[in-house]
């Protein structure tokens, strides 16, 4: 492998912490109000990971976002069950992409339930492929300075030097 | 001697009908200027059921990557969280499988690093790297995805 014992790796119980276990269509039918309730922690760790691949150094930022992750599907459960399980149900049955167009009824009937109940509107169309704009306290990651070799002496400096004399030169100059 | 009771075939009474030596053009049913009009209505009908098919089509699409990308850091950090583990699993059993060879450190070659990296910038880890401990067929599932459908 590519670490030596020397290179820092998280243990396992630094990377350990309840995961969603939802199955596609589940998150496929709360992804608009998802990502509208967690923008924030969203933008932040997709943000952490286009400024530095490194995944080592996005982690708390990871966790936040499962972290909410984890409140809004059990802020869903608790207000709108009944609606969600038939709007899910509808999209696992809709088409082999699971597409939202099959579902408008069941779709409606929870965004009227997260309005009443959560307060939250679905997000405008094109809101997630649009660029977003984020204002972060992190600093941005440095790369390391380069270790570069030395630096190879000047010429001489031929434009104060005297001229030679053109004894020899083939042009008489 | 020719049979008996023959019959000469003549001319109908009245003679043959005049040769038809005259053009004769076919009957006109529609006229230029109603072609190209229902050329015209025909395309512009057409045009405008593609442009609101497309359109159609093009918010259907808007929709599902809304979607798709609503979700991405939920799946991209459980990803991440994973895959670092499997990293750490691959180090132990490294030093667990190496600790008898003379002259081995883990994650070199013999001592040299695998990979010219001043800056300390992160580099994936190969596949073969990755799925090195694991069974053949695991990786293949994994790689080509085949378990998911």
């Amino acid at each position: 492998m590519a670490f030596t014992n020397e290179d820092y790796l998280p243990s396992k119980e630094e990377l350990t912490v309840p995961e969603l276990e939802l199955t596609s269509s589940v998150l496929r039918a709360g992804a608009h109000h998802f990502g509208k309730y967690c923008d924030k922690q969203c933008k932040e760790f997709m943000l952490c990971v286009s400024e530095d691949p490194d995944p080592r150094k996005c982690i708390p930022e990871g966790k936040e976002v499962t972290r909410c992750g984890f409140e809004f599907f059990g802020k869903v459960k608790q207000n709108c069950f009944t609606e969600f399980t038939k709007y899910f149900e509808c999209i696992d049955h809709s088409d082999r992409q699971m597409s939202l167009k099959n579902c408008r009824p069941p779709q409606s009937l929870f965004d009227e339930c997260m309005k009443n109940k959560l307060g939250q509107d679905r997000p405008f169309l094109g809101y997630f492929s649009s660029p977003r704009i984020h204002v972060t306290e992190r600093p941005k990651p440095q790369l390391t300075p380069h270790k570069l070799p030395e630096r190879i002496p000047d010429p001489p400096d031929f434009k104060n030097s005297p001229d030679p004399e053109h004894k020899f030169s083939p042009y008489g100059v | 001697m020719a049979p008996k009771g023959y019959k000469q075939e003549m001319p109908p009474s009245g003679g043959y009908a005049d040769i038809e030596w005259a053009k004769r053009p076919a009957p006109k049913r529609i006229g230029g200027i109603a072609t190209f009009g229902l050329f015209s209505a025909f395309t512009g009908a057409m045009w405008a059921a593609y442009y609101f098919e497309k359109r159609r089509q093009k918010i259907e699409e808007l929709e599902m990557r809304d979607a798709r990308i609503a979700v991405q850091p939920l799946l991209l950090a459980e990803q991440q969280r994973m895959m670092l583990k499997q990293f750490r699993d691959n180090r132990d059993e490294e030093n667990e499988l190496m600790k008898n060879v003379e002259g081995w450190k883990t994650g070199t070659l013999w001592g040299e690093p695998v990979y010219n990296n001043i800056r300390n910038r992160w580099l994936w880890p190969a596949t073969e790297e990755y799925f090195a401990h694991c069974p053949y067929w695991e990786k293949f599932n994994i790689v080509y995805d085949t378990l998911n459908h």
